[in-house]
């Protein structure tokens, strides 16, 4: 038996699953913080092209990590087979 | 579970486990040098930019200096340790860990000499809400966050084996390895997540750091400056980041071969490969430095003639031979004949590369603003003790950082040096195999001369 049982599995669970919503409101953050950006530039007239052309990669990008982060979270933790 | 018994690596774990004086005496001084720069940086928050060199013209000294040169050495590990993986060099494996570590750590340094270099970091909240893509900083503020996060993520997924290495072996901090090693047990299925997400990260990350200092040297190309407003600077910038994040690489592998008694694992055959990169780095950089230069003596324009020969006759002659000095020639004397005294050539050669390559970020950022284009004089910038010793002190947040992780975390990854044993010394003959042509495939002729031979 791993010794690591002796931290109570709730706690481990519930800062896990803490640090994975984190980690969805640090994305989810820059993302809405470049819609924001583009709005702005669309209600100011401001040359909304050239965020709407960042962020057709930014967003994708921060995306995929966001999607890998998540593959490794939940990947390792359902596994239940044997080692 | 996964390894109380396994002791053959045991020196790998001993940081963690034990806490020598020589510790609390690199904590102490560097502790020194961040306390002088809290000073310096309170003395400037309080004051104000006034008590810096910075001044109009030259709005941008050594903080943008810094910026780009921490940028820079952060492309060793995330680029570098990539590079190794997706090429399967086996040697890497006692290397990514400490490259990975570096980009993380260094990238927090970097990005937070941009707060500096405002003066009021207050201003920060208008990029937020007013921030406008037009503008390569912007670009930049962008593109280090994708890399930031990127690089965390890169060097936290092949952490995990280790961290179930630590939860299982160590009697403290079992909160923070149990909550860090996610699960893990080394299942097949686990093994494969593991093997799939380190294999995503590594195609990813190389285009967003390759982005990261393309972006950081449009800061500067976009502008209509002398000597900036060039083709090559994406590129010029590429090479000079994996160039200093080499010799950054090289550095932290000695001290802490030194100072963790890692010679079983970092081998005088590490040293020599990277040296063989560094030196091939090394002739890339003073590539793109003479078509960048000889680009701009050949144009013969004005303006930018007069940076061009403040910097090679001028006020700041002294800086751009040293450059070449530390860069070029230094490096090249001690790589090009890696025979004996390995380790000692490689060293002397990646500390003349950081301080050349800090030079040239200083060569590129301050005689231009010195001479702009503007009906400005000629601007003189001399960095105040504020200035050092936000340097000095920014330099010692980064090694404090990096010596902070080596007590919590194997500065080697031992899951991989395990690996490379189990798996990897029969996955390479293999492989090997598959170069070679197949007796098979050969003819009756052929098959007979290669026994012969």
């Amino acid at each position: 038996m791993s010794r690591a049982a002796e931290v109570p599995e709730r706690i481990v669970r519930g800062i896990q699953w803490g640090m994975a919503a984190g980690f969805v409101c640090f994305i989810g953050g820059i993302i809405v913080w470049i819609i924001h950006l583009i709005r702005t530039a669309w209600r100011l007239g401001d040359i909304p092209s050239a965020s709407i052309g960042i962020s057709l990669v930014a967003i994708p990008v921060f995306l995929t990590l966001l999607s890998v982060g998540f593959y490794v979270f939940w990947g390792l933790l359902t596994d239940r087979s044997e080692r | 579970m996964a390894d109380r018994a396994d002791n053959r690596d045991a020196v790998l774990l001993a940081p963690i486990e034990r806490t020598g004086a020589g510790f609390y005496w690199a904590v102490g001084g560097l502790a020194l040098l961040i306390l002088w720069g809290a000073a310096a940086y309170s003395t400037q928050f309080t004051s104000g930019l006034g008590v810096t060199g910075l001044h109009q013209p030259v709005s941008w000294g050594f903080y943008v200096t810094n910026f780009v040169f921490f940028i820079g050495i952060s492309h060793a590990g995330t680029l570098i340790s990539a590079i190794l993986r997706l090429s399967k060099a086996e040697w890497r494996r006692p290397v990514t860990r400490m490259a990975e570590v570096i980009t993380v750590m260094v990238l927090f340094i970097g990005a937070s000499q941009i707060l500096i270099d405002l003066g009021r970091p207050d201003r920060l909240l208008n990029i937020l809400r007013y921030g406008r893509y037009q503008s390569p900083l912007l670009w930049d503020a962008t593109s280090i966050s994708a890399y930031l996060t990127a690089s965390i993520v890169y060097l936290y997924i092949p952490m995990i084996p280790d961290i179930a290495i630590l939860r299982d072996r160590l009697d403290r901090r079992k909160l923070l390895y149990s909550v860090l090693a996610m699960g893990w047990r080394g299942t097949a299925r686990q093994q494969t997540v593991l093997n799939r997400a380190i294999a995503i990260m590594a195609v990813l990350v190389i285009p967003i750091a390759v982005s990261v200092h393309s972006v950081v040297s449009f800061v500067f190309s976009m502008t209509l400056q002398p000597m900036w407003h060039s083709t090559i600077f994406g590129p010029y910038f590429v090479v000079g980041a994996i160039f200093s994040g080499i010799a950054a690489l090289i550095v932290a592998m000695i001290i802490f071969r030194a100072a963790y008694g890692l010679h079983a694992y970092l081998k005088p055959i590490h040293f020599r490969y990277l040296g063989q990169l560094l030196l091939v780095m090394a002739a890339l950089w003073f590539y793109f430095t003479f078509a960048e230069y000889l680009t701009g003596y050949y144009g013969s324009e004005p303006e930018e003639m007069k940076v061009f020969w403040s910097k090679f006759t001028g006020r700041f002659w002294p800086f751009f031979w040293a450059m070449v000095l530390t860069n070029f020639l230094i490096p090249v004397l001690c790589l090009v004949r890696l025979g004996r005294r390995t380790i000692g050539k490689v060293l002397i050669a990646s500390l003349s590369v950081i301080v050349g390559m800090w030079l040239e970020r200083f060569i590129i950022v301050v005689p231009t603003l010195s001479n702009p284009r503007l009906p400005f004089g000629e601007g003189l910038y001399w960095p105040t003790w504020v200035e050092w010793g936000e340097t000095a002190g920014s330099f010692a947040l980064f090694a404090l950082f990096y010596l902070l992780f080596t007590k919590l975390f194997p500065v080697i990854s031992i899951w991989e040096i395990r690996e490379g044993r189990e798996v990897g010394l029969k996955e390479v003959e293999e492989r090997l195999l598959t170069y070679l042509p197949d007796p098979a495939e050969l003819g009756p002729a052929e098959s007979s001369a290669a026994e012969v031979t």
